[in-house]
């Protein structure tokens, strides 16, 4: 294991005031009322620097639902950590972006649903796509690194290309293609999100391309998702060997989806430091390196590769947290896996975005379809 | 993967910043980082944004004599090309 963690994710909040229907925030939110106070935050955020934490990670929920957010930053930079705001952009004025500037903001994420507002604003169930647009203007004015992050599901792949195309045109330093994870909301939502193979190979192809088209210009990251892949994701490059991930509440888990686990305690950075938490916490001692592995893990030759897969997943899938990730070729309960696509294969009419002249209209034509996140009390 | 012109001026890129400690250098970026020392450190140094290309790769020659200078040249060229593509090196 690292002797400390790299990056810290800090979800500061689950408020958002959109409703994206992946959304990966569990589906027992943390209320406003229970949130860590900015001098709670700003404590962590030193004692990670010191620990050894080279990245922040600022997340939510909608991070600007906190009115301190440009203290945080100020306290973060200060502390010496590279600071990264992953924001859906609603609540940003240009005062605020500059506040957020000065305070020593290195980069900002921002995530599209589409390129098209009316089926954007569907999928996040909330009117969006133009605040994000502009918002992505006003930072190629500012001295800020920009990533532009579309998320990519059975919904909207049909128009990957055009999607490129979109995100290009907003001229950020990196673009981020993220097929959807099913986790939380996400995977409650999995039936109309999981994409058909043809949707994947076809997806492959126009990235790789894009990739040679913008070379040197915008660095595009994307992989192939792991329903589709041979072999599990490296989920968190390991658990508890490089990211924290604190919780609105204060909770230190190794990964955004650990709660779902049960047994497992999650200790709180109110009663202890953060290096405590690193080094003592059972949470991260859980899964930690290769004794609680099964076979075929324990001797498979990728196992330090690969960590076993995702426990959030082995747990959501197969009702055991120790099991082998399912979505590995060898894993006993792969055809889990097998069976969720060949679903999403067979029923080549979800597929199809249902047409319809406004966001209101969509949403009234796909009420069945999915559930769309709440906001926490 | 166009290679730097002699009058290029390189310098880190968007987003990009120096971190760590004095003894472990790391250039951290958006999504994460890449430990630098020895000779790949001293380029990377080097690429304020004020030096050419050419400064660079004339400074290098100097202090390796010993190695074949046009080596040298198409070495760094090589590699800040690389870390263009990888948007760590803008030029």
């Amino acid at each position: 294991m690292s002797s400390h963690p790299l990056a810290l994710i800090a979800e500061i909040t689950h408020r958002c005031p959109l409703h994206c229907v992946y959304c990966s925030n569990p589906l027992q939110m943390t209320a406003a009322r229970a949130e860590l106070s900015t001098g709670d935050w700003q404590r962590v955020f030193c004692e990670a620097a010191q620990a050894g934490v080279l990245h922040l990670h600022l997340t939510g929920g909608e991070p600007l639902a906190r009115a301190d957010l440009a203290d945080l930053v100020r306290a973060a930079r200060q502390a010496g950590l590279y600071i990264n705001l992953i924001t859906s952009g609603l609540g940003l004025s240009e005062d605020r972006l500059s506040a957020l500037v000065d305070a020593g903001l290195d980069h900002i994420q921002i995530s599209f649903q589409e390129a098209r507002a009316e089926a954007a604003n569907w999928i996040a169930g909330a009117k969006a796509h133009a605040y994000k647009i502009a918002l992505a203007k006003s930072i190629r004015t500012r001295r800020l690194a920009f990533t532009a992050n579309l998320v990519v599901h059975r919904q909207n792949l049909d128009h990957i290309a055009e999607m490129i195309d979109f995100l290009a045109s907003l001229e950020p330093d990196r673009m981020e293609i993220a097929h959807t994870q099913y986790y939380g909301w996400a995977l409650e939502n999995r039936a109309a999100l999981m994409p058909t193979g043809a949707q994947i190979e076809k997806a492959v192809e126009v990235v790789a391309e894009a990739e040679k088209r913008f070379a040197g210009k915008i660095r595009i990251d994307s992989v192939v998702p792991d329903y589709f892949a041979r072999y599990p994701k490296a989920c968190m490059g390991g658990w508890g060997r490089k990211l924290m991930l604190i919780d609105p509440g204060g909770r230190a888990m190794p990964c955004h989806a650990a709660a779902v686990i049960p047994g497992l305690r999650f200790d709180n950075v109110q009663e202890h430091s953060l290096r405590w938490l690193w080094e003592e916490s059972s949470a991260f001692q859980r899964f930690r390196g290769e004794d609680w592995m099964p076979e075929p893990c324990r001797s498979c030759e990728r196992r330090a590769e690969d960590f076993g897969g995702c426990r959030c997943q082995a747990f959501l899938l197969t009702q055991d947290a120790s099991a082998t990730d399912p979505t590995c070729t060898k894993a006993p309960t792969h055809q889990l896996i097998d069976a969720a696509l060949l679903a999403a294969n067979s029923e080549p009419a979800r597929s199809k975005p249902v047409a319809a002249e406004s966001f209101s209209q969509l949403q009234e034509r796909t009420r069945t379809l999915w559930s769309y996140r709440v906001d926490p009390a | 993967m166009p290679l730097p012109l002699d009058t290029s001026q390189p310098k880190l890129a968007s987003g990009c910043r120096w971190g760590g400690t004095d003894d472990d250098r790391v250039v951290l970026y958006p999504e994460g980082m890449v430990k630098v020392a020895g000779t790949g450190r001293r380029i990377l140094e080097a690429c304020d944004g004020e030096r050419t290309f050419l400064d660079i790769v004339e400074e290098l020659q100097a202090n390796y004599s010993a190695s074949d200078p046009i080596k040298i040249r198409e070495d760094v060229a090589n590699f800040l090309a690389s870390l263009r593509d990888k948007r760590i090196i803008d030029y």
